[in-house]
């Protein structure tokens, strides 16, 4: 039984909520005396010349050990007739009181506030650091490496199989597995530089690469498809797709990011806002703070915004100061804890020192460059540092530093992380470079360990992402969804898709917050949304049918009326010989289906030499307006989901009319949005837009008619990279001969959940 | 399927979260068990905003006549007595009117004033106790309660939400923002279930599979995950709280305990009774549910923006509809709850974001920006009714888990505006009251990237004690 198992089991005995023993200042104490007594006893001139925002100060009124004769205790409770404190505000609840009556019994001792332990004396330095590396021909990382082992007295194991490797690479690269194919074109080939030629074919495919790691951008800049709080949000989308196909360099990118300009992406600047009034800590200049702060600097301000922070060692002043670099005034008032204070703060960069020289100006596009300058400025060497940090996490497991977002935090390797990090300076900040020099390495390549260990031994398994596992089904079936852009739809990864209940439960997040990595624990929410829920079960059962070649190419459409949205639309469509035709509406969008009235008027056929047949609607005529006025006396009235069919007379060759839409049954922000189409054979309703261009991968062949024994071997090899045991085989196989949709359906789905696909290796 | 398993799954999750950057526990008083009132908490959601002066809070009646000035109006509809001396609802509330001694009603309940009206925003800080935006993933009340006190009956979700479809076109994304879990993690998200009557579909195997075939599925699979090389690839951890997982899933979908989501099991005068549509049924699911052993079930007349409750046009004869499709069913389970003898240990709060009056948009004093074209003198009966957004004052009703029966809680004026005179809730009271009795303690919550966050708003909630019996 593995060792942490029996941890498990006490955990699962103790309650969740362990009572602490002692108080602890930074959490139990600092609040209290930070919201109900700093905001008179600070600054300049503090109340009664008392200061209670440092130990010295509070010294004076606190004899340590004993609560009765201390003066903070003594006036928190009114005692000897003096006015309670404090005077104003809600007064110290019984349990507050209790708190700081132990904190003085216990000594009242007031402690440094900074993130790092106490025995700890880690600063970590802003400057990148060039490191020396040791003698050896290796690769750069297993030179560090090889040290950092002796030290601890660790044998690296053996690098994994080609099998596994490529697995590997494949999803860290592409974000799918690689087809049977050239899986096995890499494992039989006999050059031995393989590997690294792998990783350098796999970063060189720009749409593949894409692809994959924009996910992991998207959800650390918080942008998503097509998300609306009716409040402004900006998506980045294109921009950042453009970023990654082009390979920028990542000092490129966030100068970009943080200088839109106008034709940048100012979607990052503009934030996540919700129409109304906002707490200031939350304006979008302090979101910008935040959220540039944790994202390029790994440092948590969010607590900052409020006050001082108690659990690192920013301050309210230095949360605003570089919020001041994107606002739309040159200098913000400081808000503490919703109370305006008086105090003004200009913009000032989180390292100061790094300002020299640099012009911040007063107008927003100066303060703007300046803040680009200053991220990006060659002795800031953090900025490397968290992000080749991020991408060690990504591709090891974990990071250097840990967690990812706290890069105060001390290296595991100081040397490797800042090595790594010159590295990439030295190349341009190449995200490419990174990616190949973090996988090159025989460190990579080692078989993973259990998570948990101190001292790092080799990657930790990780799960596959929502979208990897959504793009593997679709890959290995070559069952693709569309996306819908104007009147194509192309087939696109998941990424480029809204959430779905599926994806949602399997950790896509909401990007309302920065994340920068993702939950991966299996849950048995997720796991009944694996088992039953509609998305996957849909994809597989057309997923199967396609594999075996029964799933007909769709229909195109005769006629697309995209998103229609007020008064009416003529047509006027070539029947391209169609003797039967169905009218299908579709909702584009429409903010309240049940009050849209909509529906088609005038409506004619046209022989081939030119004779008018009127259609003649099955269902009673009903008007349509357009401001109290009639748009169409007569209309065919047409509902979502209520496909018509339609008998073509002979010698019919088109047909026309006006679509119109009821403006009058859609008042203010109620917009009707249907779209109609027009097929000469039934419709795919899920492919209703014509689709233009290829699956993202090419397909795999058919497998109609084939053996049972051979779509199993298929499958195994395109989900688990491998064959079949024998047992398996049996297992999977049975006694058919031929695999019938729902067979196959079955089997795709196990190896889907194989805890052997679902964690990489 | 027995607690052990169910204890080492979320034990597992936590194990992982305490190797990551997960949620911690915070120090201090956290789930206080012994001092619970109700182990069930339904919330009955008027979304929408709820017209509380045509409905639990009537004022002077005046009728419609073409002409008519707007502010002369308080209340559509006369009152009518309740089961409670010195209690008067509106007219159309019959059923819930017999049941008042059963319960408590706050007039006083005022949320937040958030600037310019928008009904998700509301809504996002009334379930998770934070107006958005937030430096935080905020959970739902649900996701909170089932982080806290997890299910009751190991094979029923904790948290469940009957009644809203997140696809309704604009609004859709604030929706579900926080229909969420938010940082307490995925596994206490919402069990959605949008159409009652589909209630039983969501616990079964799909259609589309069938139940056999998904048990042979299933089956099979755990064959082949036997034969393959286990623990090779992947730690055994990781394979233990997956296999863990699906097991979870896979009994919940067949368990008995799954029955309570079927109405077609209850008897036909009993369905009838509640049927007045999908909020009815969702009333006589909650009630199952309740008595199968659910811990937190969200009913919602369903909000989708200018339908229902939010009636920025028409209010009269909607609220007249509104008030059928809700007064039988809270009645009815209020009396079945009662009957079961399980009124005592559940809590039934029904609330709603806002209220409604004709002039006032927002607060008096503090009107925000209008929306609403309300003409000052009336000339169709399409103007006649509460249009516009009130934040001042709404109402609840509190039944079970230790409210006072028969009680009326605060008071709002008789001449508009119709602001709180006495008693005032705020949201932050409202929830320490909830938790409370539930067994939570205001300031329990969870350390998220080391800031403590509370189940209220910065663990400030006071649970009303007028509440309390």
């Amino acid at each position: 039984m593995p060792r942490y198992w029996s941890s498990l089991a006490l955990l699962a005995a103790t309650p969740l909520f362990a009572y602490a023993a002692s108080v602890d200042f930074a959490t139990e104490v600092h609040p209290i005396l930070a919201a109900h007594c700093m905001p008179c006893h600070s600054g300049k001139t503090p109340q009664a010349g008392l200061l209670l925002t440092n130990g010295d100060g509070a010294k004076k009124a606190i004899v340590p050990g004993k609560p009765e004769a201390s003066l903070l205790l003594t006036r928190i409770l009114g005692e000897g007739g003096k006015p309670v404190m404090p005077p104003t505000g809600s007064p110290l609840k019984p349990a507050e009181v209790a708190k700081i009556r132990q904190w003085i019994t216990e000594g009242a001792v007031w402690p440094e506030m900074s993130a790092k332990s106490p025995a700890s004396t880690w600063e970590a330095p802003i400057a990148p650091r060039k490191v020396a590396l040791p003698a050896g021909s290796g690769h750069p990382v297993d030179l560090l490496l090889d040290q950092y082992w002796k030290r601890n007295n660790v044998t690296p194991a053996a690098p994994i199989a080609d099998a596994q490797f490529a697995r590997r690479a494949y999803f860290d690269v592409w974000g799918i597995p690689p087809s049977p194919q050239d899986l096995d074109a890499f494992v039989q080939s006999q050059d031995p530089d393989k590997r690294a030629k792998l990783i350098r074919t796999l970063l060189a495919n720009n749409t593949r690469y894409a692809d994959h790691w924009i996910s992991f951008w998207n959800d650390m800049l918080r942008n998503d498809i097509g998300v609306a709080y009716h409040g402004e949000r900006k998506s980045i989308t294109s921009w950042l797709e453009n970023a990654l196909d082009t390979n920028k360099p990542y000092r490129q990118m966030v100068r970009e990011l943080l200088d839109p300009g106008k034709e940048g992406p100012d979607g990052f600047l503009i934030g996540v806002n919700w129409r109304g009034d906002i707490n200031a800590s939350q304006t979008p200049f302090m979101q910008a703070s935040q959220n540039t702060a944790q994202v390029f600097l790994g440092i948590n301000l969010k607590c900052a915004s409020c006050h001082d922070s108690f659990i690192n060692k920013y301050r309210l002043a230095q949360a605003y100061g570089l919020a001041a670099f994107f606002s739309e005034a040159n200098e913000l008032e400081l808000v503490r804890c919703d109370m305006k204070t008086g105090k003004i703060q200009k913009p000032e960069f989180l390292y100061p020192e790094l300002a020299k020289g640099i012009d911040i100006g007063t107008t927003t596009e100066s303060r703007r460059k300046a803040a680009a300058a200053l991220f990006t400025h060659p002795q800031n060497g953090r900025v490397s540092r968290t992000l080749v940090n991020r991408y060690w996490q990504k591709l090891v497991g974990k990071g250097i530093v840990e967690p990812v977002d706290e890069m105060d935090n001390e290296p595991w390797n100081a040397d490797l992380l800042d090595w790594l990090a010159v590295d990439f300076d030295e190349h341009n900040q190449d995200i490419k470079h990174l990616i190949e020099r973090i996988m090159t390495s025989r460190a990579y390549q080692m078989p993973t360990v259990a998570p948990g260990n101190k001292i790092f031994e080799g990657p930790t398994p990780r799960r596959v992402s929502a979208e990897e596992f959504i793009d593997t089904a679709s890959a290995v079936t070559g069952e693709w969804r569309t996306a819908a852009s104007g009147d194509r739809a192309a087939y696109v990864r998941d990424w480029k898709l809204k959430s779905s209940p599926l994806t949602r439960a399997l950790g896509r997040p909401i990007r309302d917050q920065v994340y920068t990595t993702r939950d991966d624990a299996p849950t048995t929410f997720q796991a009944l949304e694996l088992a039953n829920g509609q998305t996957l079960t849909k994809l597989i059962h057309r997923g199967a049918r396609r594999l075996l070649g029964q799933l007909a190419p769709p229909p195109e459409n005769l006629y697309d009326s995209r998103p229609l949205r007020r008064g009416y639309l003529p047509f006027d469509t070539k029947l391209n010989g169609a003797q039967k035709l169905w009218l299908v509406i579709e909702d584009a969008g429409t903010y309240d289906p049940a009050k849209s009235r909509f529906g088609w008027a005038d409506v004619e056929f046209v022989t081939k030499d030119g004779t008018v047949k009127p259609y003649n609607s099955p269902t009673k005529p009903e008007p349509m307006l357009s401001g109290g006025a009639p748009l169409a006396d007569g209309a065919m009235r047409l509902y979502f989901n209520k496909t018509v069919e339609i008998t073509v007379p002979p010698g019919v060759d088109r047909i026309r009319g006006r679509f119109v839409i009821d403006d009058d049954s859609t008042p203010s922000d109620i917009i009707a949005t249907p779209r109609f189409f027009l097929f000469g054979e039934k419709p795919d309703m899920d492919q209703l837009i014509r689709v233009a261009g290829n699956a993202p991968l090419a397909r795999p062949q058919s497998f109609e008619g084939k053996s049972a024994a051979e779509v199993t071997r298929y499958l195994f090899r395109a989900v688990l990279s491998r064959n079949p045991s024998e047992a398996e085989q049996k297992i999977a196989v049975g006694n058919a001969q031929r695999f019938d949709a729902p067979a196959v359906e079955d089997l795709l789905w196990s190896l889907l959940m194989h805890p052997e696909f679902q964690y990489l290796p | 399927m027995n607690r052990r398993h169910f204890m080492q799954a979320s034990a597992a999750a936590t194990m992982a979260a305490l190797t990551g950057s997960a949620p911690r526990a915070l120090a201090g008083p956290g789930v206080k068990k012994t001092d619970a009132k109700a182990d069930c908490l339904i919330l009955l959601w008027m979304a929408g905003g709820m017209a509380q002066t045509e409905t639990f809070d009537p004022k002077r009646y005046t009728p419609y006549e073409p002409g008519l000035p707007s502010d002369r109006v308080l209340s559509t509809f006369p009152s009518i007595p309740t089961a409670v001396d010195g209690i008067r609802i509106s007219e159309g509330l019959e059923e819930i009117a017999k049941v008042m001694d059963r319960g408590t009603l706050i007039r006083s309940h005022r949320v937040g004033d958030l600037g310019f009206i928008l009904h998700s925003r509301h809504q996002y800080h009334w379930h998770t106790g934070y107006a958005p935006p937030q430096s935080v993933a905020c959970p739902h009340m649900g996701s909170w309660i089932s982080r806290m006190l997890g299910p009751r009956n190991p094979d029923i979700p904790a948290f469940i939400d009957v009644g809203q479809n997140l696809e309704i076109g604009g609004e859709s994304d604030s929706l579900k923002a926080f229909h969420t879990a938010g940082f307490v993690g995925s596994e206490h998200s919402p069990f959605l279930i949008s159409d009652p009557a589909d209630a039983i579909a969501s616990t079964r195997p799909s259609e589309m599979i069938g139940a056999s075939r998904f048990e042979n599925r299933y089956k099979k699979y755990k064959q082949l995950v036997e034969a393959s090389a286990a623990g090779k690839y992947g730690g055994e951890f990781q394979k233990e709280s997956l296999m863990r997982s699906l097991d979870n899933a896979h009994r919940l979908l067949s368990s008995p305990a799954a029955k309570a989501f079927d109405l077609g099991q209850e008897k036909k005068e009993v369905y009838d009774a509640y049927n007045t549509g999908r909020f009815g049924q969702g009333c006589l699911l909650a009630r199952r549910l309740a008595e199968a052993g659910a811990r937190f079930i969200e009913v919602t007349t369903e909000y989708i923006p200018f339908r229902f409750w939010d009636t920025h046009e028409n209010g009269h004869n909607r609220l007249a509809e509104l008030k059928r499709t809700i007064d039988r069913p809270i009645a009815q389970l209020i009396r079945d709850l009662e009957e079961r003898g399980l009124l005592d240990r559940t809590l039934v709060v029904v609330a709603t974001e806002f209220g409604r009056d004709m002039m006032v948009e927002g607060k008096p004093g503090l009107t925000v920006k209008e929306q609403v074209k309300q003409p000052s003198v009336m000339t169709d009966i399409k103007h006649y009714g509460m249009h516009r957004h009130f934040t001042e004052a709404c109402s609840v009703l509190m039944f079970g888990g230790g409210t006072p029966k028969g009680k009326l809680y605060g008071l709002t004026a008789d001449e508009r505006p119709c602001s709180i005179v006495k008693d005032p809730v705020t949201i932050e009271d409202l929830h320490a009251t909830i938790y409370s009795k539930m067994g939570i303690a205001p300031d329990a919550g969870l350390e998220i990237e080391k800031r403590p966050f509370y189940v209220t708003k910065d663990g400030k909630g006071k649970p009303v004690e007028g509440l309390f019996a």
